[in-house]
């Protein structure tokens, strides 16, 4: 349908990740059907629809966990260069720029907080297994340098006091912190956070949504969250993109999205999700 | 008060563990001493360096199960093949020993290397497979090379001699063993808290979250599990200049399986615990067991020992025996405290 360098010259220089056409199926469900849209950088995007809508897959999608069927997934990598994704492999994609969070939080609960945090950093470690064994000067320098950033992050949030503990344990709301913690350490251009705000209270919500804000400036990038809570993704996106069935309802600012009927419908009788 | 309290958990966590292996090492080097005095029978430093050369290939299987979350059953075929190779080299070739070492492992490393390329690419279970056939494979070798091997019968070496000068003797064979178990230690140590060992920490908690993170799981799988062959190797290359004999018997699956024990009985992820495991597996049978009156008749008692053990410590005490030394640790901190609080 399209050739690459075409799709090359079609992204306007803003956008940092443009989707067209992307659709996976799970036997006969479409889980993601033809979904199209941009990110453009600096910006703060909400991917909203109701339970099982795809939101999840879509993300499983864009880093290549899932292998679409059909569509492109085009991204300005950090290196300024643009470059597809499909088809490249999961662990792959963060050396991109895109680095991303799960919904079921994935941490290793046999590792200390800043452990955890420090393997966000992995990709930038270069001391060879020789070096690390033998804690020659470049792999100290090299650990010493990350686990300095790792605390700074960590002291940025809020988490530094509990930075020698393990990972579990540890209540639901710190480990969704942690885990975004981990993102931090990459130098990413996108970010894409699956329901960070699953399981957190009123305040600690107000809290996460002043220091997403907080990360999009001062590390430059842009985000791509899920989110159920309308009132938390309608105070804090730029725009918002609402699917149901995998389909694309529409796209736009909050205020559109909120006064969009079809998403209206697709959310009608779902109460507050 | 609180941060106090704070900080000292800190440095509990932080304080690096070399001091204590050094100190463990130097009470080892004791033995040969011991022996010599009479304090400690003949026979117990064959046993005790045993359990020490094995103790540094469990080491291996502690890396590949406890921080990679794989599982060999090759453990036996890659140590035998160190045995072999080393006495072959030395006692045949008369290469030096150093030489002979580097050999001897190298190629079981390269072997085992060839085995995870084949079987590591898709599911990490499948190793466990490819290392149950490649050992009985090595062990049908050892039996029918005979040119090298020598067939049933077996093969000898000689105690090492080092830098071509250096003829060693059955004591200073036995504190070569210490110095390179307490170097494997100090490696594994700075291995397992490097961002090598945090990413195979990783890649076992979570596949997803190391694919994320940037980790090539089919890379550091193999890494690993080469690893894990080169310590089975270095302990073969230890045992045939130690015990000076190898035959195709004693590296059958049993073994392997007595090593998953060593670590599941002394602690998974816990370096000290894989040497207390060794000490219990290998030692407990042949240094106590076997000289109690009526109890030490029994046939096959070390099998019965470890098994029940097994069982025991899976229901009991999951992260190891090793848990009664950090709970008598805490307990001991927990002691202190409590005085300085009522001083205070
Ligand atoms: N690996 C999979 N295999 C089969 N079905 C899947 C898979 N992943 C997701 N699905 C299905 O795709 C649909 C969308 O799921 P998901 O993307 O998790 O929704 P959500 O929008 O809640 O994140 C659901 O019907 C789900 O059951
Ligand atoms: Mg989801």
């Amino acid at each position: 349908m399209h050739n690459a360098t075409h799709e090359n010259k079609s992204m306007a220089d803003n956008v940092v990740l443009k989707i067209d056409d992307l659709s996976i199926a799970f036997g006969g469900l479409k889980a993601v059907d033809a979904l199209t849209f941009d990110i453009k950088e600096k910006e703060i995007f909400g991917l909203i629809g109701p339970n099982g809508a795809g939101k999840t897959t879509a993300f499983n999608c864009i880093t290549q966990f899932y292998k679409p069927d059909r569509g492109i997934v085009q991204f300005r990598t950090n290196k300024g260069e643009v470059e597809n994704l499909v088809g490249k492999k999961p662990h792959e994609i963060i050396r991109k720029g895109l680095v991303r969070t799960f919904q079921n939080v994935e941490l290793i609960r046999e590792l200390s907080v800043i452990d955890n945090v420090l393997v966000g950093s992995h990709i930038e470690f270069h001391a060879s297994v020789l070096s690390q064994i033998f804690k020659l000067p470049k792999a100290r320098k090299e650990e010493a340098k990350f686990r300095q950033q790792a605390e700074e992050v960590l002291r940025y949030m809020g988490l530094y006091d509990i930075k020698d503990q393990l990972v579990a344990g540890q209540p639901y709301g710190v480990l969704k912190k942690i885990e975004l913690a981990r993102t931090l350490m990459c130098e990413p251009k996108l970010i894409i956070l699956d329901e960070p705000a699953a399981g957190l209270n009123d305040s600690e919500t107000l809290a996460l949504t002043a220091i997403i804000r907080e990360i999009r400036d001062k590390y430059n990038c842009a985000i791509l969250l899920v989110e159920h809570d309308m009132r938390f993704v309608t105070d804090l996106c730029d725009r918002i993109c609402a699917i149901s069935f995998g389909k694309l309802l529409a796209v736009g600012t909050p205020q559109e999205i909120q006064a969009n009927e079809q998403v209206q419908t697709a959310y009608l009788g779902k109460g507050d999700e | 008060m609180n941060k106090q309290e704070n900080k000292q958990a800190v440095k509990v966590k932080s304080n690096s563990p070399y001091k204590q292996y050094l100190l463990f090492g130097l009470l080892l080097l004791l033995i040969p001493a011991l022996v010599k005095m009479g304090v400690i029978k003949y026979s117990f430093l064959t046993i005790i360096a045993s359990i020490l050369i094995y103790a540094i290939v469990a080491l291996g299987v502690n890396l590949l199960v406890g921080y990679s979350g794989l599982v060999s059953l090759g453990t036996a075929g890659f140590m035998g093949m160190g045995t072999y190779l080393a006495a072959y080299f030395t006692s045949d070739l008369n290469l030096p020993f150093e030489i002979s070492l580097v050999i001897s492992v190298a190629v079981p490393m390269i072997i085992g290397v060839l085995t995870g390329l084949v079987s590591l690419r898709i599911e990490g279970y499948y190793l466990a497979i490819a290392t149950l056939a490649i050992s009985e494979i090595l062990r049908k070798v050892f039996v029918e090379f005979d040119v090298v091997t020598n067939g049933f019968s077996g093969k000898d070496a000689d105690y090492p001699k080092l830098l071509g000068t250096f003829e060693l003797n059955r004591d200073s064979t036995f504190m070569l063993i210490v110095v390179i178990l307490v170097a494997v230690m100090f490696i594994t140590h700075n291995f397992i808290n490097s961002y090598t060992g945090r990413a195979l920490s990783t890649m076992r908690g979570s596949e997803a979250a190391a694919q994320a993170m940037g980790i090539n799981i089919y890379r550091y799988r193999l890494l690993s599990f080469a690893v894990a062959v080169g310590y089975a190797a270095l302990g073969g290359v230890l045992y045939i200049h130690f015990i000076k004999y190898t035959y195709p018997n004693a590296w059958t699956l049993l073994f392997s399986l007595n090593m998953l024990a060593v670590i599941i009985i002394g602690g998974v992820r816990s370096i000290p615990g894989t040497i207390l495991g060794s000490f219990i597996v290998f030692g407990v049978p042949d240094l106590i067991l076997k000289n109690l009156p009526v109890i030490g008749e029994i046939d096959g008692l070390a099998y019965v020992f470890n098994g029940v053990l097994i069982i025991i410590v899976i229901l009991l005490y999951p992260a190891g025996l090793i848990q009664f030394w950090h709970n008598l640790k805490m307990k001991i901190a927990k002691g202190r405290k409590g005085k300085e609080g009522n001083n205070a």
